[in-house]
């Protein structure tokens, strides 16, 4: 105490606050002999105190097709987890105590909630395992590696790599045909409702309509390397060796090739 | 395919072993993910890369699509995986039609299918529908060049 007098006249930061209210808090919280009721209002306030920390934490997890929204609610499981459990003779303080547990709580959340088809543990593992490898692998190799390969580097057989693969294939699911008809607004609305953007791939088919006779049109070179490019996702050095000419060929040949696909189209459009 | 000539079997790992695989389904779509797993599966053993893995089941659901459109009532779909060479995976999904339809190569499923798959062909008969595609393997490709 003696060494923080010298700071006692300048007024107390937000986390000093924030901490000094949880401590009082918890000592509301954790008094046997207040009642019940103004126990649940203090672990009330807690929960309400500590809730920026819970969207700190699921704010790392955005951006990976779950809405925030959800995760900050399975964080608040998280949270109100590590309110009932935190030890105040510990000498930690609560942040420090409860980010693991609420970050573990979301984690658990995609892990079992995050698939669209229930997937045995064992597979969702393996999956994860797969695409770490398969990331270190085509790294490492220059190319993607075979099943044999991935089987070697996680120690399984390849036939448990066909059948991650397969298992893949039910996470991806996860998208516009879910429904959420538990929402008190917007009952019995598809995910896609919601979005509220037209389908990108309706867009597609009416340009690939329009595209198709001037893809026609090209030349044989031109159409290839188009193809190789966008349909076969080759890279402009791979489509230079197939085709025989230089990667900057390949380049110009490329922007040239779609700047009269796009003039063309929009000449259309007029 | 001339399926039990005598051909000369290079660089086959099983012995003596006539490569070539065969399936028969009922003609129907909810069957599409077996014959796609069975495939991912043999061309594991041909060690192809995930990613030509991936495309060769693009081109099989592609095909079997394109066949079961054809598909009679209650018929089977014939699935015949030559395994005999090392660096592709040629197939044919074939079906018995009642009403044979001519190749459609605007079909958007022919053109995806066209495009991952080297000699690609749709046959046609009085009373059969088929789909011919060869998958190559990137790795022999590349060893090749």
């Amino acid at each position: 105490m003696t060494a923080e007098t010298s700071r006692d006249n300048a007024p107390p930061t937000a986390l000093e606050r924030t901490r000094a209210r949880s401590a009082e808090l918890f000592g509301e919280f954790r008094d046997e002999s207040a009642s019940s009721a103004s126990r649940d209002g203090a672990r009330e306030a807690l929960v309400h105190l500590h809730l920026p920390l819970v969207e700190h934490c699921a704010r790392r997890f955005r951006n990976r097709g779950e809405p925030l929204e959800d995760l900050v609610q399975v964080g608040t499981i998280g949270l109100i987890k590590s309110i009932d459990r935190f030890d105040t003779e510990r000498g930690v303080e609560f942040s420090t105590y409860a980010t693991p547990t609420i970050i573990g709580e979301i984690k658990r959340y995609f892990r079992d909630k995050g698939w669209a088809i229930r997937v045995p543990r064992r597979l969702q593992e393996l999956r994860m395992q797969i695409t770490s490898a398969t990331a270190e692998l085509t790294q490492r190799l220059g190319r993607s590696p075979t099943p044999r390969e991935l089987a070697e580097a996680i120690g399984c057989s390849v036939e448990e790599i066909v059948e991650g693969m397969e298992s893949s294939n039910a996470y991806a699911t996860l998208s516009l045909d879910a429904s959420s008809d538990d929402g008190e607004d917007g009952a019995g609305q598809s995910m896609l409702d919601a979005i509220g953007v037209d389908d990108e791939g309706l867009e597609h088919v009416e340009l690939r309509e329009s595209i198709k006779p001037l893809l026609e049109s090209l030349p044989a070179r031109e159409k290839k390397i188009l193809l190789l490019r966008f349909f076969k996702n080759m890279t402009q050095s791979q489509i230079a060796a197939e085709i025989g000419v230089s990667q900057m060929h390949v380049s110009r040949l490329l922007s040239r090739t779609l700047t009269q696909l796009r003039q063309s189209l929009e000449q259309e459009d007029d | 395919m001339s399926g039990t000539s005598s051909l000369a079997v290079e660089g086959a790992q099983g012995a003596g072993a006539q490569p070539t695989v065969e399936i028969r389904l009922p003609a129907d779509g909810a069957y599409a993910s077996v014959l796609r797993t069975l495939a991912a599966g043999l061309a594991a053993r041909l060690d192809f890369t995930m990613e030509d893995i991936e495309d060769l089941r693009m081109v099989v659901s592609e095909a079997a699509s394109l066949v079961l459109d054809q598909a009679a009532a209650d018929t089977v779909l014939t699935c015949t995986f030559d395994l005999s060479q090392t660096d592709r995976l040629s197939l044919e999904i074939s079906t018995d039609t009642t009403a044979p339809a001519s190749a459609d190569y605007e079909n958007f499923g022919w053109q995806v299918l066209a495009v991952l798959a080297e000699d690609a062909a749709i046959e046609t008969s009085a009373t059969r529908f088929s789909v011919r595609a060869t998958v190559l393997s990137a790795i022999e490709r590349d060893a090749g060049a």
